[in-house]
């Protein structure tokens, strides 16, 4: 018998709706409320030991005391499996389902399953945490996807419990992590490519082994009438930064960003600036910081007037790129754009490593 | 990625990247050529003096970027400074 643990929130658990969102961290025996759904799903091979609730707020409002609590919980009842959700289009339900799942996959050491649709937030956080033990698998946007949902949350809860070998997103209909795996195939690489570039020549539809991020079209910003009367600045993802990083940036996966000061600075002096990047050779970097950051170039343009006077933004903005996740990126990009609007910046200059 | 998210903001952005390919296929829109990696805005094998003035070509490429109107995805190649 499959021992399974079911989380979900007070809304599901028959508690309460926004009124009751709360309410801290509860265990129910058995299933409870509308997750009852998924024990009618499960059959004979497994059983829900117990449903654990949080509120929609009191989880995200003492996400440490409630992950505490969960794990208390669990430890007791030593199941083989999580389940979580499913969270539909509720962000803050989906969040904490993904934090629930990555909590306890990382403490315990057992799978874990949620269900949630593909826009909830829930799936950022998700592919941001890319953990080998955490699934989820999407559903439709409201509950009137509930038995759908609850019916492939099951059958894939009693196969990951089982040990079984779970394949990759395409095959599987989970939503992709971003996890590269080793597979073995019968023929080679070589085989595989000119294969895939016939198809491609003759028209044929192809998969791609290594599917690349999809990437949005923004639209081009419209041009500056005259780059002389605006307000520049520069952004740099090469990771110059003062000698010592005083923000302590990693060399990689940095998840925030900043800006310093270059007001007073006709050029950026070597020993004074360093690079703090795991994705390159920093080595010409920290001998002549304007490799990533040409300090010394805009006051030359700026003394000819082809960058009118005081019109460079007195700090320039950094983020160390290596191994960004999308998602962070995307994330820090907002930031950065609303903070040169704020500071009245028209046009960027951006240095990319 | 990032430079994205400021197009969408409104902002004009010259990226400035050695690579340029990458960045067509992620589809910044107005792309400066960059010297390498480790070093797009210059090169240390040159003399101070033509680093320099290579570096102010590279900047001057990008603020004629910035002017020039584009539908997509466009490189800028500063002409060459290296005199020899």
């Amino acid at each position: 018998m499959i021992k399974i643990v079911h989380v979900v929130n007070q809304f599901f658990a028959g508690l309460g709706g926004e009124e009751k969102a709360g309410l801290p961290v509860g265990v129910i025996e058995g299933s409870a409320g509308a997750a009852r759904a998924l024990e009618i799903k499960l059959g004979a091979e497994a059983k829900i030991v117990s449903t654990i609730y949080v509120g929609d707020n009191y989880f995200h409002e003492h996400k440490d005391d409630a992950v505490r609590a969960m794990l208390e919980a669990m430890r007791a009842v030593e199941p083989q499996i999580l389940v979580a959700g499913p969270a539909f289009n509720s962000g803050r339900y989906g969040m904490t389902c993904v934090e629930v799942c990555n909590s306890i996959a990382n403490e315990l050491a057992i799978p874990c399953v949620t269900a949630m649709h593909e826009e909830n937030p829930g799936v950022d956080a998700y592919r941001e945490f890319a953990n080998i033990r955490v699934y989820c698998l999407p559903t439709a946007e409201t509950t009137a996807g509930m038995t759908d949902a609850m019916t492939r949350l099951a059958l894939f809860a009693v196969r990951l419990a089982g040990g079984e070998d779970i394949a990759s997103a395409r095959q599987e209909g989970y939503i992709g992590r971003g996890i590269r795996r080793i597979e073995k195939t019968e023929r080679s690489g070589a085989a595989r490519a000119v294969e895939m570039l016939l198809k491609k020549i003759h028209d044929e539809p192809f998969a791609s082994e290594l599917p690349m991020e999809v990437w949005d079209d923004a639209p081009p910003a419209p041009p500056l009438a005259q780059a002389k009367d605006c307000n520049l600045a520069v952004v740099t993802t090469s990771g110059v930064v003062p000698w010592g990083n005083p923000d302590k940036f990693k060399t990689y996966r940095n998840t925030y960003w900043r800006k310093y000061n270059i007001a007073e600075l006709k050029a950026l002096e070597p020993g004074k600036w360093e690079a703090v990047h795991g994705g390159y050779n920093v080595a010409y970097m920290n001998q002549n910081p304007h490799y990533g950051v040409p300090l010394d170039a805009l006051r030359a343009l700026e003394a000819e007037g082809a960058i009118g006077p005081g019109k460079l933004y007195p700090a320039y903005y950094v983020i160390p790129g290596n191994q960004g996740s999308p998602t962070v990126m995307r994330r820090m990009g907002q930031g950065i754009a609303a903070d040169l609007k704020n500071e009245g910046v028209e046009g960027v200059l951006f240095v990319a490593t | 990625m990032i430079s994205k998210e400021l197009e969408k903001a409104g902002l004009p952005v010259a990226l400035i990247s050695a690579m340029f390919p990458v960045a067509q296929q992620v589809r910044a829109n107005r792309i400066v050529k960059g010297v390498s990696i480790p070093h797009p805005c210059g090169d240390p094998t040159l003399s101070k003096e033509l680093d320099a003035r290579l570096r102010r070509e590279i900047i001057q490429t990008a603020l004629r970027a910035l002017e020039a109107e584009v539908t997509g995805p466009t490189v800028f190649s500063p002409a060459a400074a290296m005199g020899g």
